[in-house]
């Protein structure tokens, strides 16, 4: 049995050895079982969930030399990045099954992916946050590039390789600094170092913004976005379901414990920093995505502009705007996962269907799924009674409370501005005649889940006491 | 009688949702039968209720169904305020609703999208009820925005004429810019009171008189403030200039929406909500005055459109907005209790006029220009009656509901002593005159005069079916009656209770009430004044100039070009919201993106030392072969200069 | 004294060669000035008493990675020349960017920190003392889980590089071993009946 030390990090032992074991098994079955592969990876995640849920969402341990912390953010966000990437899972099956590159790999290098995440989760040392952010990032790099027969997908690996190592550089560079301040990687440790003073010394200043640098490249944060939207269009559209929704959990987690956490008394000069990123993104996002036809460019652009507004959250320095960033990424992945569910159900063999002409008509091939469609665009808009809404609306009840009635007005405008391409998507839905007759994507799996999500988006803006009470509760 | 109410909002819903969602399976009958069937009940409950608020004497009733949050002591909720008011509403919209729900059989009777339409229909009436009967802001203003997505739906309905779906684009956005007024003025008022709720909205109004809220350095009057940003939500949904411009293009839309949507109940969401927010409005006079101001703008300047225009449709929605603007300036004056029952009347002769003319529309198959109509008289004589009785109660000749209304609201607008008010009156007196010209311009080019159709469309000229005519009939019969027995409990009685509000020293209508003696007095009274000579005047000089001497018309077209020109263009408002404002927008959004995307950062800092010649071919080369090395300079850019600002901001070391 | 002195020595060649592996333009010598600059770090980290890492560094960087990255420089044979076309024209920019950083970075050296414990001195231990084995203990007990998720890390480099990299290739004219041990006498031999010639 596992000391006791180990106990907290259960559920990373458990999808550790899920990893080993849908290797192992994936290396000796022939291709047409792909789908032993796919079952055994939902298997892992379940497990790995149930451990979670063993461990539940009481009180704070810290555990492993202090090196890691399970607390009830940590379990309420491992839960929903299991469940997330459950979701990813089912879809990127169906989009796999038509593709000439179904291979085990997805699903293991998605797993490693998830452990990554899960490390950042419950990361309470800069080394420990770190190790989870390459391994995340490294994963992610391989899946990028993983239809090797497609040269915009290697160029989009590779820059988004190169530039994810500048950014790695960064942040490691920032840790190196702190280290040498405050002689410890731990978080706590730091905090109480810098509350002794020198939360304002040129060295821990010069440290914050390396840090930002780095959390701000695994946002997408304008001007450390460039690598978002050549990664959405050229990746498979099943990787960039995957770039596009789970990481930002990881992000979320990372910026908490580092920002928050690590680095809250520096809060004063972080915050406006974080500001300032969360207007150029909400614009530059906005404004950009105006112009695109493709409809993965566009998504990409849409994602700055959320982004934009999770950092708003974090920019209001307070505990109510990080509770609204915490709501904001969890409606944010559940809306991407869906937009992108779409676009999988849209594509067929041989031919990705993610152009925003490929919409048109949508409404008459499919009412239903054009109505998750609808549901998604307007709730990424922010009309009530819609998940969307309420997420903009606490980042903004927040700010306005923290008396930031600048970065809450930016917001609003940009939101506005958002508003035209996200209607675009819709006219093109509903007014337009269809592009083609081509039958939508089957897979009962793919639809039920699909439906499920864009219904999930309507449950949580009419009920959104719930979720609202967890996040609540996840940062008690 | 939570039950009641919750069956009368939940019934169309869903009969929409059945007739949308398996609109195959039911079939053309089915998806017809269960929309109808759902707006009946809903129709019936309504009366039911009104009934009981009228006859019974019910006190008003506040119910809350459901709570969707709290937060910072701010309940958004769900609920119920139905009193005397928003029962007349739900009438009025139920009953319109289901005469055009039986209408829509006969004409839609060909069209692909047949269960569709229903179900849109269906959705409307449940969010036009959600609308009136809310008890809240938050819930006003999910209405409105959901009335205002059906009408984009249905303005889009035949979505491969290109001219339809530019018309809803342009109803979406004009509306947007009302929608963030309205929502402005939702917060104002959620600032100033710290509600969401009616009654403790209206409960603190009295109390925020003198409240003040500071813009800048200027420090405005904050309650008046709160109402104009409303107004302006209500400027953009009923129409008022200068966000009318979308509404003559909303014709494009199935006739059975504009009758319904466009000219009985949405574009009557804003008089109704001033009406409803009357508490508070009462203590904003400068709020007051803007309505009255922009109203009677409304009501004349339109007006004069009405007369150029040759789309028998397009004609019809001049004189809606015109209507709607007489409405606006009752209620600022004060005379809600008028405006609101111009409403009534108005959604019915309307709804009345737009029926008559989609009936004569598919009479001449899908023919809207006046001047290839005419003679029409002995072709088809259901409408042509029912028509008459339209145009009299909308020129309002004595004894036609019309009349009662119209002139309430005049008398009663002649009262009032805010700021605006002799202005208001001179409009809307004029008003009258145009009113009854260009109505009655209508109603001779398409009924008498020659035949000018063509021999194949002659040929299969006949009376609509019964499902369109009868609903007409049914229609018509209200604008005849309804002023004579209503006019005195509604305008001058105590109909509405304790639903409207009106501070005495404004309270023109009770003024106006010493002189009542009943229907019949008012009618000779009417006889008295010189706005029942005007419109006659009007009606008259329609007829010199389209049956007796039909070329003097072109006469003086020619004679008064600039004029003439002015009108057609409808006075350039929508050269302006079509092409300047846009064109300003997307030159500003074109302007940031080159300025900020490619000049800024990739021209001017990346390649700013290819500034002089061979620019744009090297720029676009070196974007391609450079891409990685341009995305890490500008992070290493980035990094820079946010660690520069944290060492030199002040504060920092 | 003497180690401040060969400090600065050290020091002073680090960067250097540093220097020589962005400025060289023949690739090769890119790599071993790469080398040099590995070498040098080394020293330094024995003048920090990291006797443990110092040898490792050599191990591992000089005497595997580097080798590795020799053969593929030599084999990619990249034209440096055209990679470098920009450089100039852009310099004067990076040179900009590259003086506000080292700025703001030189700026932690001249701000001294006060409320820190930066400054604070090592003791020099004593001569018995194992740093491999301290280095062990700690790698084993406190950062066991650092040290168990480098391994994981690793074992997903392994599946990255062997995804991206291992792929057959229809038409690749490889060796299948297997099937050629397993192969039957009669899957390659026909015996066939035919009558003998006869000379004439």
């Amino acid at each position: 049995m596992l000391p006791t030390e180990f106990a907290p990090a259960f559920p990373e032992t458990v999808l550790g050895l899920g990893i080993c074991l849908v290797l192992l098994v994936d290396l000796y079955l022939p291709a047409r079982w792909r789908d032993v592969t796919y079952l055994l990876a939902l298997v892992t995640l379940a497990a790995t969930a149930m451990a979670v849920s063993d461990i539940g969402l009481s009180g704070t341990t810290l555990a492993l030399g202090g090196s890691f912390v399970a607390d009830p953010l940590a379990s309420f966000l491992k839960l929903f990045v299991l469940a997330a990437l459950a979701t990813v899972f089912v879809y990127s099956r169906a989009y796999l099954q038509d593709s000439t590159y179904n291979k085990g790999e997805y699903y293991l290098l998605g797993l490693f992916a998830a452990l990554g995440i899960l490390v950042m989760i419950s990361g309470a040392s800069l080394l420990t946050l770190y190790l989870g952010l390459e391994m995340q990032a490294l994963a992610l790099y391989a899946m990028v590039a993983f239809n090797r027969d497609s040269p915009v997908a290697a160029e989009a690996a590779m820059k988004y390789f190169v530039l994810g190592a500048i950014a790695s550089g960064c942040l490691l560079y920032g840790i190196s600094l702190l280290y040498g301040v405050t002689g410890t990687v731990q978080l706590a440790e730091i905090a109480q170092a810098l509350r002794a003073g020198g939360a304002d010394d040129a060295v821990t200043l010069v440290a914050v913004a390396f840090v930002v640098v780095g959390i701000a490249f695994k946002f997408g944060a304008v001007p450390f976005h460039m690598w978002v939207p050549d990664v959405y269009e050229g990746a498979p559209v099943s990787v960039t379901l995957l770039v596009g929704t789970v990481p930002k959990v990881g992000a979320f987690a990372l910026a908490l414990r580092v920002l928050v956490e690590g680095l809250g008394e520096t809060g004063v000069t972080w915050e406006p920093m974080l500001g300032v990123l969360a207007v150029l993104s909400l614009g530059i996002g906005n404004i950009v995505a105006i112009v695109q036809t493709n409809l993965r460019r566009m998504l990409a652009y849409s994602t700055i502009a959320h982004v934009g507004f999770i950092l708003l959250g974090f920019a209001a320095g307070s505990r109510e705007g990080i509770e609204a960033a915490l709501f904001y990424t969890i409606v944010y992945v559940i809306m991407a996962a869906g937009a992108f569910g779409i676009v999988i159900l849209l594509g067929r063999q041989g031919d990705d269907a993610d152009e925003l002409d490929d919409l048109r008509g949508l409404s008459q091939r499919s009412p239903w799924f054009a109505l998750v469609m609808l549901l998604l665009m307007v709730s990424m808009i922010g009309v009530p009674p819609l998940a969307g809404f309420y997420a903009k609306w606490w980042v903004l009840a927040a700010l306005l409370d923290a008396g930031q009635l600048w970065l809450a007005i930016a917001g609003v405008l940009f939101s506005v501005v958002g508003a035209f391409y996200y209607l675009r998507v819709v006219k093109l839905m509903y007014f337009d005649s269809p592009a083609g007759e081509a039958p939508l994507r089957q897979g009962a799996a793919l639809r039920l889940t699909l439906s499920v999500n864009g219904l999930l988006v309507l449950a949580l803006g009419v009920f959104p006491e719930g979720l609202i009470e967890l996040c609540a509760r996840a940062l008690g | 009688m939570e039950s009641t109410y919750l069956a009368i909002v939940l019934s169309p819903l869903a009969a929409a949702l059945i007739a949308g969602l398996f609109g195959r399976r039911i079939g053309r009958a089915g998806a017809h039968s269960v929309t109808i069937l759902g707006v009946a009940v809903s129709c019936a409950l309504s009366a039911a209720v009104l009934w009981r608020q009228v006859v019974d004497g019910a006190p008003a009733d506040n119910v809350s169904v459901y709570t969707w949050l709290v937060t910072d002591g701010v309940r958004m909720e769900i609920g119920f305020l139905v009193d005397r008011l928003s029962a007349l509403m739900m009438v009025v919209v139920t009953f319109v609703s289901l005469m055009v729900h039986v209408y829509s059989i006969g004409y839609m009777h060909d069209d692909a999208g047949y269960q569709r339409f229903f179900s849109y229909i269906s959705l409307f009436t449940f969010s036009m009820l959600m609308l009136v009967m809310s008890n809240n802001l938050l819930q006003l203003f999910f209405g409105w925005e959901a009335v205002g997505v059906v009408s984009y739906l249905l303005i889009g309905f035949w979505y491969t004429r290109p001219s339809a779906i530019f018309a809803n684009l342009k109803a979406f956005l004009v509306n947007r810019i009302g929608d963030f007024g309205f929502l402005l003025g939702i917060a104002a008022l959620l600032y100033l009171t710290g509600s969401l709720d009616y009654r403790e909205v209206f409960a603190a109004a009295p109390g925020l008189q003198d409240a003040t809220i500071d813009v800048g350095s200027w420090q405005w009057p904050a309650l008046s403030m709160a109402c104009i940003l409303l107004f302006i939500g209500a400027m953009g949904k009923s129409a008022q200039v200068p966000l009318h411009v979308w509404l003559p293009d909303s014709m494009e839309g199935p006739t059975p929406i504009s009758a319904l949507i466009h000219a009985a109940t949405m574009v009557t969401a804003g008089v109704f909500m001033v009406a409803r927010m009357s508490p508070v409005f009462e203590y904003a006079e400068a709020a007051l005055s803007f309505v009255l101001v922009i109203g009677a703008i409304t009501a004349l300047f339109t007006g004069l459109i009405a007369l150029v225009q040759f789309d028998i449709k397009r004609v019809v929605a001049y004189s809606t907005l015109s209507q709607l603007g007489y409405m606006m300036v009752a209620q600022g004056a004060s005379a809600y209790a008028a405006g609101m029952f111009h409403l009534t009347t108005h959604a019915f002769f309307k709804a009345l006029l737009f029926l008559a003319a989609g009936s004569v529309i598919i009479a001449l198959h899908h023919e809207q220009d006046m001047r290839r109509m005419g003679g029409l008289r002995k072709y088809m004589p259901v409408t042509y009656w029912t028509s008459l009785v339209g145009c009299l109660a909308l020129i309002g000749f004595p004894g036609f509901a019309g009349f009662f209304s119209k002139d309430a609201l005049i008398e009663a607008e002649d009262l009032s002593r805010i700021a605006g008010a002799g202005f208001a009156e001179f409009c809307i007196v004029a008003g009258v005159f145009i009113t009854a010209l260009y109505t009655f311009r209508m109603f001779f080019l398409v009924f008498h005069g020659p035949e000018r159709m063509d021999a194949e469309a002659r040929s299969h000229l006949h009376e609509s079916p019964w499902v369109v005519t009868l609903p007409l009939v049914l229609l018509a019969i209200p604008s005849v009656i309804v002023g004579w027995f209503a006019t005195g409990p509604l305008v001058f009685g105590d109909f509405f209770g304790d639903s409207l509000y009106v501070r005495p020293e404004h309270d023109v209508l009770a003024r106006l009430g010493e002189e009542w003696h009943g229907p019949m007095s008012f009618l000779v009274h009417g006889f008295q004044s010189p706005v029942l000579y005007l419109a006659l005047g009007g009606a008259a000089v329609a007829w010199f100039l389209y049956l007796r001497q039909p070329h003097l018309p072109d006469q003086l077209r020619d004679r008064f070009g600039a004029v003439y020109r002015l009108l057609e263009n409808k006075y350039y408002a929508d050269w302006l919201a079509e092409r300047v404002i846009p064109a300003a927008g997307r030159a500003m959004g074109g302007a940031f993106w080159r300025v900020g995307d490619v000049t800024l950062i990739d021209g001017g800092l990346v390649n700013g030392s290819a500034r002089v010649v061979g620019w744009g071919a090297a720029l676009i080369r070196r974007l391609q072969t450079g891409y990685l090395y341009h995305y890490a300079f500008a992070m290493v850019i980035g990094l820079a200069l946010l660690a520069g600002w944290l060492l030199i901001r002040p504060g920092g070391s | 004294m003497a180690g401040t002195l060969f400090f600065y020595t050290l020091s002073a060649v680090l960067i250097a060669s540093a220097l020589g592996v962005i400025t060289a333009r023949n690739p090769v010598h890119a790599v071993l000035f790469l080398v040099l600059s590995f070498v040098t770090s080394s020293v330094l980290w024995l003048l920090l008493e990291a006797e443990f890492l110092a040898v490792v560094l050599v191990l591992v960087y000089v005497g595997a990675v580097m080798v590795l990255f020799l053969f593929v420089v030599m084999m990619l044979d990249v034209n440096v020349a055209q990679l470098r076309e920009g450089f100039t024209r852009y310099a004067w920019l990076g040179a900009v960017v590259a003086a506000v950083l080292a700025a703001e970075l030189l700026a932690i050296v001249w701000w001294k920190p006060d409320g820190l414990p930066m400054a604070a001195t090592t003791t020099p231990r004593p001569a018995d003392y194992s740093n491999t084995e301290m280095l062990g203990t700690a790698l084993y007990t406190e950062h066991l889980f650092a040290f168990e998720l480098a391994a994981f890390l690793l074992l997903l480099a392994i599946v990255a590089a062997i995804v991206l990299t291992m792929r057959r290739r229809p038409g690749l004219k490889a060796q299948d071993v297997s099937r050629q041990v397993a192969v039957r006498r009669e899957d390659r031999v026909r015996l066939v009946q035919m009558k003998a010639e006869h000379d004439t």
